[in-house]
């Protein structure tokens, strides 16, 4: 019995080489590896890899979350509001990522509370934000003219090429592989995902850990919409509608069982990286957005088939196994 | 052994809807004692535990542990005071590894460095020495990052004890543990309880395996429908001692079984193949008759009857009606040609729990009693639910309450019930009374019995021992797919078909 992990090609690992091969295979066919085709690859898959990990930290516990687009919106809304207000950076990006963790905390009590599956709870709640922007925001939200008060961190660069969006992102992820990895909460999560009754025995309170989880991805949907909005002159909310889907593909096809209780952080970055390149492929193939969006669909597809052929699999290898050990 | 009692549970009481689980139950364990807490299915014994354990708070009576009072609110508040379960059911996760099931809430933690004492994280090299001086106490060699669903049931069985020993309790709880182990396997087991024992563990044992009880046990205790009979020197008492304070009552009105005249063979099965599950087994099944099932858990019991009424695809093998041959695509035309399957798993696949009684009786019935638009004659539905609660004696207040309310005798009879609307020739009963405590299950078998004297004819699988005896014409054994015999009823005893099953 060793004390050290022996190295083995995991999922993420294979994921990781497919998207390292894309890289290689874009770059050698297209301009992609320019330095305008590394930065707005980098500045467009930021948002989408923080909220991919939020989205992830929520289907390990078995749950999902469907109004991580519209919550976004809110994000996004109260940045430029602050901003228009004369906020300066130190009010508006707290009070902005605040928002989004209350909205979704809210997603995470009501799922809680009244004990409806969060698919309902959040679907309804998407809807509910649309109507508001609607209904309650001045001209449905829309903010024009935010100049470089906004503007100036989502269009800053490291070395002119790493846009700062990509670090932030890049630091989240780290803090967020490390926390699944080391700390007792990370591994509540698979277990109130894998198997409540377990949890439960094993002295875990799984209402808790399902308000904190949606709390967490509402601090990170918080940080994603910022990521994104703060690269533009203006905010409106209704571009982020139907943005959960790119989060959550991005997390499916990075191997995040959607029954809950598996999958890695590392995947869902990954994952969201994937989707790019797809999507970027594609443009550099000439294809159109229709496109793009099959594609992604089948993709997404792709990925649940592959998590349910495990998911068979993995009965007959226990019976197998057990066959073994008769 | 102390003679002293380290945990004294005194009148214990806890209701479920519909169920008394336990009256005024009382016990006391010693230290460096293995003491067995036995009764048959339903007398309480899983439910005592999870109130030691802290998953279920008590309606009253009081626990003292240690001179000290012991009430709990959660499971971390047992593992606190020093008591572990290992569980009936697999607690494991299936997707982790062996070391993160085994620390699954207690994990060990250190500060992140030295200089930031508040941030604790997951100290792994810690955690994995102190997991592989388990095994190696229970003497098991275990690879500690395999993904447990990789793993067999036995070696999931040491994870557990392990994963209990990772808390350093001095009180352990085995919840029926040798349940999904060969003999084999339980020898190992039994070696680690004695092992544990002079290590000064105390131990409840729970256990409805008698010979298991003779084997480790020190002193044992009998639950009987949620009462407390009795609690005696394990050296002091015999098998049959035992059995009558289980059952309290003899055998003749548990097994009612009514004498038929058998019939004619009315089904055959022969030559069924099902890769990795069924290997050529031929049977036939005579009316009247109930053809009893036997066998170990895996065996194919289940997987036998899902065949055999088209629940599953069989790769080869020929089935034959009153000498006709007919074949099953599906479960529906299985129905038409009489043949019925009543699921070992009421709760999952044989009724829908939320609904009410009428609601779960005529499911079957709704086509025969629906007008053309499929709209439901109410006055049929309502004439027939009454009939079958009458026939059935299914005790419920009235044919609007929710199934998951009525005790699990009742919900099996309203599973048979359910059953018998479409006058099924013949009846498969998968472990009709498991979970189902002694008066439901004499009733059952009441049932049964008639059914058979109506000229039907049953096939009861059952890991029930004496039901087998005391219910079946003749049995089938069953073993590891294949059919390992075939006695008949002058000739049975449980020695005999567990030679056969194992």
């Amino acid at each position: 019995m060793s004390l050290i992990k022996k190295p083995k090609l995991t999922r993420e690992g294979l994921l990781a080489i497919i998207v390292a091969a894309f890289i290689l295979f874009l770059s050698l066919t297209t301009n992609f590896s320019s330095k305008s085709g590394i930065y707005s690859f980098m500045l467009d898959v930021s948002p989408t890899m923080v909220a991919a990990i939020g989205l992830s930290m929520i289907i390990f516990t078995g749950n999902i979350d469907i109004s991580a687009g519209t919550i976004s919106g809110f994000v996004a809304y109260t940045a430029g509001a602050l901003v228009k207000a004369g906020a300066p950076m130190i009010i508006f990006v707290p009070a902005a990522i605040l928002v989004g963790t209350l909205l979704a905390g809210l997603n995470g009590y009501l799922t809680v509370k009244f004990k409806v599956p969060s698919i309902v709870v959040t679907l309804a709640m998407n809807m509910v934000h649309v109507g508001f922007y609607a209904t309650f925001l001045p001209q449905s939200g829309w903010i024009e003219n935010l100049g470089p008060r906004f503007t100036w961190f989502g269009r800053a660069r490291l070395f002119g090429i790493i846009p700062y969006t990509f670090l932030v992102a890049v630091v989240v992820a780290a803090i967020f592989i490390f926390i699944m990895a080391y700390s007792k909460f990370g591994k509540k999560l698979y277990a109130v995902g894998g198997n409540v009754q377990s949890a439960v025995y094993s002295g875990i309170n799984p209402d808790r850990i399902v308000i904190k989880v949606f709390f967490i991805e509402g601090f990170l949907i918080g940080i994603s919409a910022l990521l994104r909005a703060l690269t533009r002159n203006e905010v409106m909310p209704s571009m982020f509608i139907g943005r959960e889907l790119f989060f959550i593909s991005a997390a499916l096809v990075g191997g995040v069982s959607i029954f809950g209780g598996s999958g890695k952080i590392t995947g869902a970055v990954l994952g969201a990286m994937f989707v790019y390149l797809i999507t970027i492929a594609m443009i550099y193939l000439g294809f159109q957005d229709y496109y793009q969006f099959a594609l992604q669909g089948i993709i997404i597809l792709i990925a649940v088939f592959i998590t349910v052929a495990d998911f068979s699999n993995w009965k007959k290898k226990r019976l197998k196994a057990s066959e073994g050990a008769v | 052994m102390n003679e002293k009692p380290i945990l004294v549970i005194d009148g214990i009481e806890k209701s479920f809807p519909g169920v008394k689980a336990l009256i005024d139950v009382s016990l006391d364990l010693r230290q460096g004692e293995v003491h067995a807490v036995c009764g048959e299915n339903g007398a309480g014994k899983s439910t005592l535990m999870k109130i030691i354990c802290g998953v279920y708070q008590p309606d009253g009576g009081n626990m003292i542990l240690n001179g000290e009072d012991y009430s709990i609110q959660n499971p971390n508040d047992a593992y606190a005071r020093g008591i572990a379960i290992i569980y009936q059911e697999s607690s494991l996760f299936p997707e982790l590894t062996v070391l993160e099931n085994i620390f699954m809430g207690h994990e060990m933690q250190k500060p992140i460095t030295p200089l930031l004492k508040m941030i604790k994280i997951n100290d792994y090299p810690s955690m994995r020495r102190r997991a592989s001086a388990i095994f190696e106490r229970l003497g098991m060699d275990i690879d500690l990052d395999a993904i447990v669903s990789n793993l067999g049931v036995a070696t999931k069985q040491m994870i557990e004890i392990a994963k209990a020993l990772t808390f350093d309790s001095p009180i352990l709880i085995l919840d029926e543990p040798t349940a999904a182990l060969t003999s084999k396997e339980v020898d190992t087991l039994f070696g680690t309880i004695r092992k544990l024992k002079t290590e000064g563990h105390s131990m409840l044992y729970i256990s409805h395996r008698l010979d298991e009880i003779f084997e480790v046990c020190d002193r044992v205790t009998v639950l009987r429908d949620g009462q407390f009979i009795k609690t005696e020197d394990v050296a002091k008492t015999n098998r049959d001692k035992l059995v009558t304070w289980m059952v309290g009552r003899n055998l003749d009105t548990l097994y009612p079984k009514i004498e038929v005249d058998i019939g004619d063979v009315i089904f055959e099965a022969r030559g069924l193949n099902q890769e990795g599950i069924l290997n050529n087994i031929d049977f036939n099944l005579r009316k009247g008759e109930i053809l009893g099932i036997a066998g170990l858990a895996g065996a194919g019991r289940t997987e036998l009857a899902l065949a055999v009424c088209g629940l599953t695809k069989l790769d080869s093998g020929e089935l034959y009606l009153n000498n006709t041959k007919v074949s099953f695509p599906n479960y529906r035309s299985a129905q038409k040609h009489g043949v019925d399957y009543i699921s070992e798993d009421r709760k999952t696949f044989g009724l829908v729990l939320e609904m009410s009684v009428k609601v779960n009786l005529t499911q079957k019935l709704q086509p025969k009693i629906s007008n053309i638009f499929g709209i439901i004659r109410r006055n049929e539905e309502d004439l027939y639910t009454e009939d079958s609660i009458k026939k059935m004696d299914i005790k419920t207040p009235d044919s609007d309450f929710i199934v998951e309310n009525l005790s699990g005798g009742n919900q099996q009879k309203v599973s048979v019930a359910k059953a018998l609307v479409i006058d099924p020739q013949i009846l498969i009963l998968d472990e009709p009374t498991r979970g189902v405590d002694v008066g439901a299950k004499s009733e059952l078998h009441r049932i049964i019995s008639t059914l058979a004297s109506e000229g039907r004819s049953i096939i009861l699988i059952s890991s029930d021992l004496p039901e087998i005896l005391g219910m079946c014409d003749r049995v089938f054994v069953m073993k590891e797919g294949r059919m390992a015999g075939e006695v008949m009823r002058g000739e049975m005893s449980q020695e005999k078909i567990l030679g056969m099953a194992l």
